[in-house]
């Protein structure tokens, strides 16, 4: 097809577009979406029953609490932009400040746990009644932030749902951790932490599967 | 004002018009835009040859059209034209890049068997009027085989369709047809007697 034939093809199927809003924005808006649902269906998993709604007023488990919140809010907004063309790349690296924050945190509750604990600190055991919940409050926020992605440009398609995927485990983090106050750092770290990683992970292998730029190539 | 500055503002402006629905200022954009996003493929990928470069210019204009949404008229346009093109002309050298390599460049395709064989002198259309006649002679069966088989190219199903005909009959039919076209025009049978 000639170029300018492209042009007018273009030019007819042309209908007015909203402008996406900024980053920023969005990410609060898929923040506000996400959060109710996800708080609804741990609390729903009555795993209030085992609540430390009262130990947030300690110290550490209230900075964790506020990293992993900002780990969700920046690797959202991280995400957008990075779907926007000629945006600033810095924005990507902005998660990475919360997120140590977060481990920080984490490793700083395995040194205290193992000064309380000895041993006994580092016993690992399967958290099943955490599976399903877990699962569950994860639908809303992937199905909101993949369908607000799609509307933005896959240029890095890995980059973008990582730090999708890490936004969405990190909210379903910090439901979860709101209930469940009661376990040992280093449980958090490896189902909690484990978790938010692999998923970043699969969500970035995932990218160009999921965020794939729609026009078929021309000439293929 | 610069002269960049003076062509990202006047695109600013057509790209916003454009995104309110404004076909003619969209039109703008795109014949705008597309001497520039050549020009960056040729200056980024001196080795495409002219039909590639357009081929890659063609996917940045898609691009363009679909991540329109993306485009925010508070911002400057080129670096978002930029970002997208540079983007997206890589993407479409890796693929131009994919097919060359499985495509061999030849000036001309070799020849599968001798061409004294496949080239004889005697091979003409013959004569028209003749064959007619020899159609016009077949039985009725025949005629109706070859006419809609070879003189209409039909298939054998919608010959088939058409004539009431079942296919194998069709098939024989126009077996038969062939045989007695060849000893009407040539007096030779396929065996040459």
């Amino acid at each position: 097809m000639e170029t300018d034939a492209l042009i007018q093809k273009l030019t007819d199927d042309a209908r007015p577009v909203r402008p996406l809003a900024r980053p920023w924005l969005r990410a609060l808006l898929w923040l506000a979406i996400s959060a109710p649902p996800v708080f609804l269906v741990v609390w729903w998993h009555g795993l209030q029953g085992k609540a430390g709604m009262a130990a947030t007023a300690d110290l550490r488990m209230t900075i964790e609490w506020l990293a992993i919140l900002a780990t969700a809010i920046t690797a959202a907004i991280a995400a957008f932009s990075s779907s926007v063309p000629g945006a600033s790349r810095r924005w990507l690296w902005v998660p990475l400040v919360p997120l140590a924050i977060w481990l920080l945190t984490v490793g700083q509750g395995c040194v205290e746990d193992y000064q309380a604990m000895g041993a006994a600190a580092f016993a690992l055991r399967p958290d099943s009644e955490c599976y399903v919940p877990t699962v569950l409050a994860g639908i809303i926020p992937i199905a909101a932030i993949l369908t607000m992605l799609r509307r933005g440009a896959p240029l890095v398609p890995r980059t973008t749902l990582a730090l999708a995927g890490l936004a969405v485990a990190a909210v379903v983090n910090l439901a979860m951790l709101l209930f469940h106050v009661g376990d040992i750092s280093f449980m958090v770290l490896i189902w909690h932490v484990g978790v938010v990683a692999v998923f970043a992970g699969l969500a970035g292998w995932a990218g160009p599967r999921l965020l794939a730029w729609r026009n078929a190539p021309l000439a293929a | 004002m610069t002269n960049t500055d003076g062509i990202g503002a006047r695109l600013r402006d057509l790209m916003v018009a454009a995104q309110a629905g404004d076909r003619t200022a969209y039109s703008s954009v795109l014949s705008e835009i597309a001497p520039i996003v050549r020009r960056l493929v040729r200056r980024r990928f001196g080795f495409l040859s002219g039909e590639d470069i357009e081929d890659a210019l063609q996917e940045v204009l898609l691009s363009v059209h679909n991540a329109r949404a993306t485009y925010d008229g508070a911002r400057p346009f080129l670096p978002w034209l930029m970002a997208l093109a540079h983007n997206r002309s890589v993407d479409a050298v890796r693929r131009i890049a994919r097919r060359s390599g499985r495509e061999v460049a030849v000036a001309e395709y070799p020849e599968t068997f001798d061409p004294a064989d496949t080239n004889p002198e005697d091979d003409t259309y013959g004569d028209p009027e003749a064959l007619r006649a020899a159609v016009a002679e077949l039985p009725k069966g025949q005629r109706v085989a070859i006419e809609m088989l070879k003189f209409r190219e039909m298939s054998l199903k919608e010959a088939a369709g058409a004539s009431g005909m079942s296919i194998a009959a069709l098939k024989v039919a126009a077996h038969r047809a062939t045989k007695a076209l060849r000893v009407a025009l040539t007096g030779r049978d396929d065996r040459g007697n």
